[in-house]
């Protein structure tokens, strides 16, 4: 279905949260479903599905161990998320080697983050996929049924040459209506549920408001 | 022209925000000439646009719908109204509700035949309706049921409604709500966002209401001439100019402020800048001092006809009556001739007046200065970008900043009850925000990112077992919770007015200072808070109509019955 952009943000960050992402990461979370979507590309589908791979398991066993050399998760299994927070903190101006990463291609909202500051095109690659942008545009080759993989074995951050043939986002974006009800029952998780005290007192009672 | 104006400076620096970011004073500012709805109206008078109705199909009882198109410089936007007939019982204001007596969608452009049927099957369903990429906003409203059935029957039987009942309401309906930015499915701000004419924050929602406001003018005259049978009168043109349209505003606005801690800094800071440019204007000139005196006059009158029921307005209106009646006495006596009057006069009431008076004073001693402060107004818009985090910051620096702007915040005890009562949650029945109390309601869990102050000193308590020379990268790392506080600090850094300096979780935190605060951006007058939680204002009340606004007064409508009206235009 056609979205909002605001519209898939807030259920993406809301998703995120639900799933046990703090606040910061869930917004992140947002942004990147977002910039994924703008693009064309299935980001809230694939957030929603790393949402529930990993619902329920500590953000700290899925991050990065370390920032030096390859970075890899202690669960053998590294979220493109917390990673790519990482990524775009930093900025690296050269290679960055990544292992085991789950749905590599929600890390290009990030290293998008990282060419705008860099000012300069950086790519990412796995399986013979690369994605490379420059921060606003994005451009993909390679083997294309492997863009939306859900674990890449390797994945490089690098500079990358000029883009040509680059896409521009648009300003809506097209959510699968599965990926939207998967990512609307983790938001759920978010809600309070309705006691009689917030009834009465949530929203301030006071006047009427019916005259 | 503007090398004289020059000369006629000197540098005053903006006030600190620490002194502007409490709660109190951000939940007693007063419109000023940088209000939304005036900027609107500026700009549709100064670029003459011009209005149109091209269609007004609405039957003997008032259903139906109708289009109001505003035609710019360079492109169309259309209101596309339906007029319901809605059962008493199923009045009601809260913002998620079923059934209004009127729904509304800011088209993008003259809508064609198949557009209104699209938006008739959608617009009225509301949460369950869903809109497309040319609708800008949505929204509905009620009638004012006393005023609405006194204006149609007086209309109808011939006479003109009763001053005083028009007087006491203010409005024939109130919006619960105007959707903009992609709700529902609408249009991103970002769509728009490169418009002239949406330069500014919040103007198509602004635009909504304005025609909103005059479709219901027409409404009940339609329905007046229906019940009169041919001896209806029109309602008088001064009675109909003093109406606006009402608005509920809830706690679903409260967390604005802090959810957009970067355009909320823009806000403020082309304000406080303004204060700061006028004050230090070095010599007024007669025009200029007289302008304020009419407008001072002019609040004097307004604040004695602004009522209301709440408790904690009824004392600030007390303070700020006694205040204008204060300044009034000081400045019949005031020497403007001496140089930098404004900044002497703005000193004086910051000791003399309380919070409401001197921050009247601050939006009134603008006025006069539009060539030298209007072109700020540009600045109060933020792109949405994303703001990245400076991972390579290191964490001695991020420690300084953060003393440096949550230094109030890192002596609360916020273990301590009163200092953490609230809690904001998200509601599971309404899915709009809610306060609730932490310790009496099973909420914490669901507790929503709207306490700076808290959060940032449990930042500092992290910070202390980590050397100054770690990068906020590295520390993010293995301490992700503490994310959403760092980005919130590197945005303050640059942003000096992006964070409210009060305890938002306080057991004595009153939301309406914040639904206050951004009302009066909008430029809305006559605050009437309903609880600690929500408000009831009037917009556009006094406004020139479409038909009204290259005569009529676009710059200082807001100040009701001022003597000449007009006279200061285009100043």
């Amino acid at each position: 279905m056609d979205r909002s952009l605001n519209e898939i943000e807030a259920m993406s960050r809301r998703a995120a949260r639900g799933a046990g992402f703090d606040w910061g990461m869930a917004e992140d979370a947002g942004k990147a479903a977002r910039w994924l979507a703008s693009h064309g590309l299935p980001g809230p589908a694939l957030l929603a599905d790393l949402l529930m791979l990993n619902d329920g398991i500590p953000p700290a066993d899925l991050a990065p161990v370390s920032l030096e050399d390859t970075w890899r998760a202690p669960s053998g299994r590294l979220c493109p998320l917390l990673a790519g927070a990482a990524l775009s903190d930093q900025s690296a101006k050269g290679k960055v080697k990544m292992c085991d990463v789950s749905f590599p291609l929600l890390l290009l909202p990030f290293a998008a983050a990282a060419a705008d500051h860099l000012r300069r095109p950086m790519a990412l690659t796995w399986q013979g996929v690369r994605v490379g942008t420059d921060g606003a545009r994005v451009q993909t080759s390679g083997a294309s049924d492997l863009v939306t993989t859900a674990h890449a074995k390797n994945v490089v951050y690098a500079p990358a040459e000029a883009l040509n043939d680059a896409t521009t986002p648009s300003v809506r974006g097209e959510v699968s209506a599965d990926a939207w009800a998967l990512l609307s029952k983790l938001a759920h998780r978010t809600y309070a549920p309705a006691t009689e005290a917030s009834r009465l007192l949530g929203a301030g009672a006071g006047l009427s408001d019916n005259d | 022209m503007i090398g004289s104006e020059e000369a006629n400076r000197q540098p005053v620096e903006r006030r600190p925000a620490a002194t502007v970011m409490r709660l109190a004073r951000l939940g007693s500012l007063h419109q000023s000439r940088l209000s939304f709805m005036r900027i609107l109206t500026r700009r549709m008078r100064d670029e003459n646009w011009t209005f149109s109705r091209p269609v007004f199909r609405v039957d003997d009882k008032g259903v139906g719908h109708a289009v109001y198109s505003a035609h710019g410089p360079q492109r169309t936007y259309s209101l596309i109204a339906f007029a319901h007939d809605l059962p008493a019982n199923q009045r009601s204001d809260r913002v998620i509700a079923e059934a209004w007596d009127a729904t509304f969608a800011l088209f993008d452009g003259v809508p064609s035949d198949a557009d209104i049927e699209r938006l008739r099957r959608n617009i009225p369903l509301q949460e369950a309706g869903r809109v497309s990429a040319r609708e800008l906003s949505v929204s509905r409203a009620n009638r004012s049921v006393r005023l609405w059935e006194h204006v149609v029957t007086a209309l109808a039987s011939g006479r003109q409604p009763d001053p005083a009942q028009i007087a006491a309401v203010g409005y024939l309906m109130r919006t619960t709500a105007v959707y903009g930015s992609g709700k529902l499915g609408a249009a991103d701000r970002e769509l728009i966002a490169d418009r002239p004419e949406f330069a500014e924050p919040f103007q198509s929602e602004m635009l909504t209401v304005y025609l909103i406001r005059t479709f219901v003018r027409d409404l009940v005259q339609h329905m007046a001439d229906t019940l009169g049978e041919g001896r209806a009168v029109r309602l008088d043109a001064d009675i109909a100019r003093s109406l606006g349209i009402g608005n509920s505003t809830g706690l679903g606005m409260a967390p604005f402020l802090l959810n957009h801690p970067q355009l909320f800094n823009n806000w403020i800071m082309v304000r406080e800048e303004a204060i700061a440019r006028v004050r230090g204007v070095i010599e007024a000139s007669t025009d200029e001092i007289a302008c304020f005196r009419d407008l001072l006059a002019a609040s004097v009158r307004s604040a004695r006809i602004w009522h209301s029921e709440h408790p904690i307005q009824i004392g600030k209106l007390a303070a700020l009556q006694s205040d204008l009646d204060l300044l009034t006495a000081h400045v019949a006596d005031f020497d403007f001739a001496k140089p930098s009057p404004w900044d002497r006069l703005f000193t004086w009431a910051e000791n003399s007046l309380s919070l409401e008076g001197h921050e009247c004073l601050a939006s009134l001693m603008l006025e006069p200065y539009g060539s030298l402060i209007d072109g700020l107004s540009c600045c109060m818009s933020s792109d949405t970008a994303p703001h990245r985090i400076d991972g390579s910051m290191r964490l001695s620096e991020a420690q300084k900043h953060l003393t440096d702007i949550f230094g109030w915040a890192l002596e609360i005890d916020w273990e301590a009850r009163e200092h953490c009562a609230r809690a904001w949650y998200v509601s599971e029945e309404k899915l709009e925000p809610r306060l609730g109390e932490r310790f009496d309601e099973p909420i914490a869990p669901y507790e929503q990112p709207l306490a700076p102050g808290r959060d940032a000193a449990s930042l500092h308590q992290a910070l202390q077992a980590w050397t100054g020379g770690t990068t906020v990268a590295e520390f993010l790392l293995r301490h992700p919770e503490h994310r959403h506080t760092m980005r919130r600090l590197q945005i303050a850094v640059h942003a000096p007015y992006a964070e409210i300096r009060d305890n938002t979780i306080s057991a004595d935190v009153l939301p309406i200072d914040m639904l206050r605060c951004k009302l009066s951006f909008f430029g809305a007058i006559h605050f009437d808070p309903r609880s600690d939680r929500w408000v009831r204002i009037c917009m556009f009340g006094n406004a020139p109509y479409p038909e009204e606004l290259a005569e009529g007064d676009a710059d200082f409508w807001p100040y009701p019955d001022l003597e000449d009206a007009g006279k200061w235009t285009g100043h």
